[in-house]
């Protein structure tokens, strides 16, 4: 919150092809034609109950396999000594990587002035909390008696027994807890002056109650303006290495252990681009939709777009920049284990899984150096799919070929998901944007006081004594 | 006669208004906007957040019981592990770290309740509805022989509607 893009000011002077960091809304006229239009998503359609049964269908999909596992024991899961890490643990990392963009896009892009993500980061930090806590189903699913898994959270208990602080799998505990706890928190407190809005203007008593209590009073007087506006930049500041430091955390699970392709030292900076690259691809999977079916795109213009292509681009870059670091390590290192292991992902057993990675994650991404397709939304939602496909294949290729292709020849062995693993991992979209359909038609999915603070101001003069301007610059 | 309420269409009305009052000498009074306008702050000039304190103390207490926790628990069931010290800094920076942002975070937020005055469970007076749509406000709180005076320069200022509240 608060003033991080300069309002609308001279659209004759501006390349209307090249976004700028202060992305404007020359459309947006006046903040009652942003009440209206945002609050005028929340009104129900036939597409969005049709997403939602289908998203609740999954869910239910991915219920049913939980229910059978507890029931008949981890084993229906499709593990094959030594490979004793699957899909959980990869769909787990998935959703903690795509959890990346919504805080990336609210704290950091926030505190870079990056005037883009104005009508994006409300979309973007909703989803980020719902795949976080999709992201937290799946240790608890993969400790196989879920009902023990208060067992890492440290709390006084009569048997004396702590945690232990040293194992990577407990860091994770304090990591996801805590990010999902200030992503949360975050979200929450943007929303509560868009909470009021509603608040002021719905016409139902149970929901005007509702939305009440929701908004904690929330007046929009300048002293409630001035704390939340100071609070909103600390609590940037404290997301924003929070942000890094999660994904980095994950990694930990991999590079502290002595495993062939995971004990490397780039694995935390690795993990965070890659993060941030697939979160965005999220970003767009979901908004791409929704500015199309809500008519927003005068909210979330190509301008949006291009400048989000270019971060994801940039991400893609970074990744593949990494892919080829791990292959030149593996070679220079000269160590047998490591070099077999390397052969092994891109031409051995699991080649088809690498080059599935490869081409979503590397080549696939290139085209966005075409400004052209940057300004395509349907080629963006199209390769946000394969983005997301490959991003899941690539901790499909960091976890399965690890495990499967260890020191010991003798040991290698094979792996293919069981049913109860892909309804898993169908249960967790489900899950994810059965939340997430469910948010948007309760809440706005573009804030609506941020978006206020770039459109010009109504004004008696041209300029007041306070550098106010017609224009709305000062 | 509780005060006077200016509502206001444009902001420069809003901004002159205040710096009116404040010239005639009123000094209890609030502004409302539907959203963060600098030139309303400008206008009022409030002394500086106390929130950063809040972060701050939130943060070295959040950090401070991240290691204690880990070191005490260490300390209190000794167990070697990978041949490291039983309370090994480096691994419990992490959860240092990790406390330090979930703690100082939420001091955060409870600064905004307790600055801003959150939760606010009654109706408040002077307050209207169109201050979160398109509109902003001025209450000033006075004595009805003042009321008059507040009310010539709110529509001396083009409020749109100007009316006292009891």
């Amino acid at each position: 919150m608060a003033t991080i893009a300069r309002p609308y000011s001279d659209p004759a002077g501006q390349r209307p092809n090249v976004p700028s960091a202060d992305i404007q809304l020359p459309a947006v006229k006046s903040y009652e034609q942003v009440d209206e239009e945002i609050i005028g998503t929340l009104r129900p359609t036939g597409k969005w109950f049709l997403g939602l049964g289908l998203a609740i269908f999954c869910m239910l999909i991915g219920a049913a396999a939980w229910t059978y596992q507890i029931y008949w024991g981890l084993g229906q899961a499709g593990y094959e000594p030594p490979v004793m890490w699957g899909v959980y643990i990869i769909t787990f990392v998935f959703w903690v990587g795509i959890g990346h963009a919504g805080t990336l896009i609210s704290a950091i892009l926030y505190l870079f002035r990056a005037g883009f993500r104005t009508t994006i980061y409300r979309a973007a930090e909703a989803m980020t909390v719902f795949a976080v806590l999709t992201a937290g189903l799946f240790p608890i699913i993969h400790i196989g008696r879920p009902w023990k898994f208060f067992w890492l959270i440290p709390y006084p208990n009569w048997r004396l027994l702590w945690p232990q602080f040293k194992s990577p799998l407990v860091w994770d505990v304090f990591a996801i807890s805590t990010y999902l706890t200030i992503s949360t928190t975050f979200l929450y407190i943007g929303l509560i002056p868009d909470i009021a809005v509603l608040r002021d203007r719905e016409t139902n008593p149970v929901r005007r109650q509702i939305f009440a209590v929701l908004s904690l009073g929330w007046r929009n007087s300048e002293r409630e303006w001035r704390h939340f506006a100071r609070a909103y930049l600390f609590l940037a500041a404290f997301s924003t290495p929070l942000v890094l430091s999660v994904h980095s955390v994950v990694s930990f699970d991999f590079a502290m252990a002595l495993t062939p392709g995971w004990h490397a030292t780039i694995f935390p900076p690795y993990f965070v681009a890659g993060a941030i690259f697939s979160g965005f691809a999220m970003v767009w999977t979901i908004i791409i939709p929704i500015r199309k079916w809500w008519n927003l795109q005068h909210y979330v213009t190509l301008n949006h777009l291009d400048a989000t292509a270019k971060v994801v681009l940039f991400t893609s870059l970074v990744v593949g920049s990494a892919y080829f670091i791990e292959f030149f390590i593996a070679w220079y290192s000269n160590v047998p284990v490591e070099q077999e292991y390397f052969w092994n992902r891109v031409f051995g057993q699991w080649w088809w899984a690498a080059w599935i990675m490869l081409t979503c994650n590397m080549i696939l991404p290139m085209s966005l150096f075409s400004q052209k397709l940057r300004r395509n939304p349907t080629w963006l939602f199209i390769l946000s799919l394969f983005i997301n496909l490959g991003m899941w294949f690539e901790r499909f290729v960091i976890v399965v070929p690890s495990l499967s292709h260890e020191f010991e020849p003798w040991q290698w062995s094979d792996y293919a998901p069981s049913w109860v693993d892909m309804s898993f991992l169908i249960g967790s979209f489900g899950w994810f944007f059965m939340w997430f359909l469910l948010f948007i038609k309760q809440l706005p999915v573009v804030a609506i006081a941020e978006v206020k603070e770039i459109i010009p101001p109504k004004l008696r003069g041209t300029v007041d004594s306070h550098g106010a301007s017609a224009h709305g610059g000062h | 006669m509780v005060g006077v309420l200016g509502a206001f269409a444009e902001l420069d009305g809003a901004t002159g208004a205040i710096e009116e009052i404040k010239r005639e000498g009123f000094t209890d009074f609030d502004v409302y906007s539907p959203t963060i306008r600098h030139e309303l702050e400008h206008a009022v000039h409030p002394p500086q957040s106390k929130v950063r304190v809040f972060t701050l103390v939130g943060g070295l207490l959040g950090v401070t019981f991240g290691y204690w926790m880990a070191i005490w628990s260490s300390e209190y069931w000794p167990l070697v592990v990978g041949g490291k010290a039983i309370a090994s800094w480096i691994p419990y920076t992490i959860i240092g770290f990790e406390v330090m942002i979930l703690v100082g975070g939420l001091s955060t937020v409870a600064a905004i309740f307790i600055l801003g005055g959150l939760p606010r469970l009654t109706r408040t007076i002077g307050y209207d509805p169109r201050f979160s749509g398109g509109d902003y406000g001025v209450f000033v709180r006075c004595n009805a022989d003042r009321a008059e005076s507040v009310e010539s320069i709110f529509r001396s200022h083009g409020a749109g509607e100007v009316r006292r509240e009891r």
